[in-house]
């Protein structure tokens, strides 16, 4: 299990608390100049912190109560570095078999470059192999030291669409294989969501929220962190808590007069209290007839985007307050079901998924 | 042709080029990476003799190593004889006045290796010593090699500074530029001819090597 707190007021401002066990992968997400590449750096001991601690399973690399601060060519740590950082007048074969530990036949780099499918490209230097092959070559290099921990920033940035697929692939069998902790920075939520098994959310230097990838996104802490992982819908509404225990609390969706929506009493919001909810696409149920339940909310479309197989209805509720949701249907679908701009629908919005969330992040 | 004094100067160039080729890289890298606040200082200390007339830089290396100075008195005291007007003394002011020509293009090439091959060379485990030997020269020889190229070609035709810490004796201190003016003052002017095409084409190939090495870098170009 790795543990880091990392803490510091300049030059970069830090204050972040995390964990990645075996074989896990964590998501550094953040906008650019959240501290992400900053706390990768740091665990790696590539940035001097003021205070904090990095430790993997009983081995501290840093604790500046302790005095411990393991040099970064000592950290057992693979990088895969944004641009590869492959050394460009070495062959593929010669960067890897320059990370190789004292004793090691090159016949494992050999073996690495070919896990990677690299056969027949050993001698070719960086400037010879596809965006692709280069980032293969990274990885087989980060892997040469036998690394506790694998670091990966913004690793897929730099390759088109179907490459990056294909690696994403390699990484999902790379994690079957190593088991070793995997910390990966990223700005694109997709890739986030497609290949970690926990998100932490940073924003200058700090963390905001870490879980689950579908935790994170659809129960954000505030409406801050909502908006910074990409939620488009943050609605504003009051909430009102039951008035017996048979009765449901209430939301009352939009600042004056509004829909009243069925929502969770999870007890943490006080009656009143004007609040932002946000809802994950998953619990917004899209008829093209009233449909029985409770939360049903007549629309009219207003746009309908395409955007290849998916389709994004731009739906606005026709009582006040005429708010907008966005709800992602197949194209397929949106073509059988006639739904184009104007035509008349009714959203369900399931109560479980009414994620209500106070109108200022605590301690702001 | 003052064959004497051609030999004086090549045997002035490779002594100054061999004290300023390891210092170079000793400086130059630590002066490409360094955030020093003290940094923009020493550099434009040490890029002086770019600017400084030659009599100047002359007059005060005069002053630093004649027999009145501390490092005058202990080197006589060590050797026997001063070490202005002597070829010890001439080869520290070459040393001196090519320092830019040496340490500018080395600190170059060590600014143009990206710095997340460094992060990339700690994370692969190589020591700082072995990280100078397989990444960082094989990336910057060409900026030192230019470094050296220049070396050579100044300390040949430099003129000024010679004549003020070293005079003109011959088979000591008497180099080729030396040699050419006083050709040029005992109207000798084939010999002096002679020793000034020499120098000319010594530029010249200077010049086409620095450019041919700084026109295309393949090495250090990110792929």
């Amino acid at each position: 299990m790795l543990n880091v707190r990392l803490a510091q007021r300049s030059p970069i401002p830090l204050d972040v608390e995390l964990q990645c066990g075996p074989g896990e992968l964590l998501a550094l997400v953040g906008p650019s100049g959240s501290g992400k590449t900053s706390v990768l750096r740091a665990i790696a001991g590539l940035m001097p912190i003021a205070e904090g601690r990095v430790a993997i399973h009983d081995e501290v690399w840093f604790d500046r109560t302790l005095g411990i601060d393991v040099a970064a060519e000592k950290r057992p740590v693979g990088i895969v570095f944004q641009h590869y950082a492959l050394f460009p007048h070495l062959s593929a074969l010669a960067n890897v078999s320059l990370a190789l530990p004292h004793g090691a036949t090159p016949d494992t780099a050999l073996r690495l470059l070919s896990g990677m499918q690299l056969d027949g490209l050993a001698a070719r230097r960086p400037h010879e192999l596809s965006g692709g092959q280069r980032q293969r070559v990274a990885l087989a290099r980060a892997l040469a030291r036998s690394p506790k921990l694998l670091l990966l920033d913004e690793a897929f940035s730099a390759v088109d669409q179907p490459t990056r697929q294909a690696l994403y692939d390699e990484l999902v069998k790379l994690r079957e294989r190593v088991g070793i902790p995997i910390v990966m920075v990223t700005h694109d939520l997709r890739e986030a969501r497609l290949l970690a098994d926990r998100l932490c959310i940073l924003e200058g230097g700090a963390t905001l929220q870490d879980g689950p990838p579908e935790y994170v996104l659809s129960r954000p802490r505030n409406a801050h962190v909502a908006a910074l992982v990409g939620l488009r819908d943050i609605h504003s509404g009051v909430f009102h808590k039951s008035s017996d225990a048979e009765s449901p609390a209430r939301l009352r969706w939009g600042d004056g007069e509004g829909i009243d929506l069925t929502t969770v009493d999870k007890g943490r919001i006080d009656d009143g209290t004007p609040v932002r909810w946000v809802i994950a696409g998953e619990y917004v149920h899209l008829h093209l007839e009233p449909p029985d339940g409770v939360n049903v909310v007549a629309c009219v479309i207003e746009r309908a985007h395409r955007l290849g197989d998916i389709t994004t209805l731009a739906c606005r509720s026709i009582a006040p307050p005429h708010a907008l949701v966005h709800v992602e249907v197949t194209t397929r679908q949106a073509r059988e079901g006639g739904m184009a701009a104007q035509r008349a629908v009714f959203l369900r919005l399931d109560p479980e998924g009414i994620h209500i969330m106070p109108t200022r992040a605590r301690g702001a | 042709m003052d064959w004497q004094s051609l030999r004086l100067s090549l045997w002035l160039a490779v002594a100054t080029g061999v004290v300023l080729l390891p210092t170079g890289v000793l400086v130059g890298r630590w002066l490409a990476r360094s955030t020093h606040p003290l940094k923009p200082i020493a550099e434009a200390t040490l890029a002086l003799p770019l600017i400084l007339p030659p009599t100047v830089l002359g007059y005060y290396l005069l002053v630093a190593l004649g027999g009145q100075s501390p490092v005058g008195q202990l080197y006589a005291g060590l050797v026997g004889h001063p070490l202005a007007f002597s070829f010890a003394g001439l080869l520290v002011a070459s040393v001196i006045f090519n320092i830019p020509f040496a340490w500018i293009p080395t600190q170059r090439a060590f600014e143009a290796i990206p710095a997340d091959l460094y992060d990339a060379a700690r994370s692969c485990g190589l020591s700082r010593w072995r990280t100078l030997w397989r990444i960082e020269l094989p990336l910057a020889w060409r900026g030192i090699l230019s470094g050296l190229i220049m070396t050579v070609a100044h300390t040949l035709g430099e003129f000024g500074v010679v004549l003020m810490v070293g005079g003109s004796i011959p088979g000591e201190t008497k180099t080729v530029a030396i040699s050419i003016y006083d050709r040029v003052q005992a109207f000798d002017l084939q010999a002096a001819g002679s020793m000034s095409a020499i120098l000319l084409a010594a530029s010249l190939a200077t010049l086409l090597a620095t450019v041919w090495l700084t026109r295309t870098r393949p090495s250090v170009r990110r792929p």
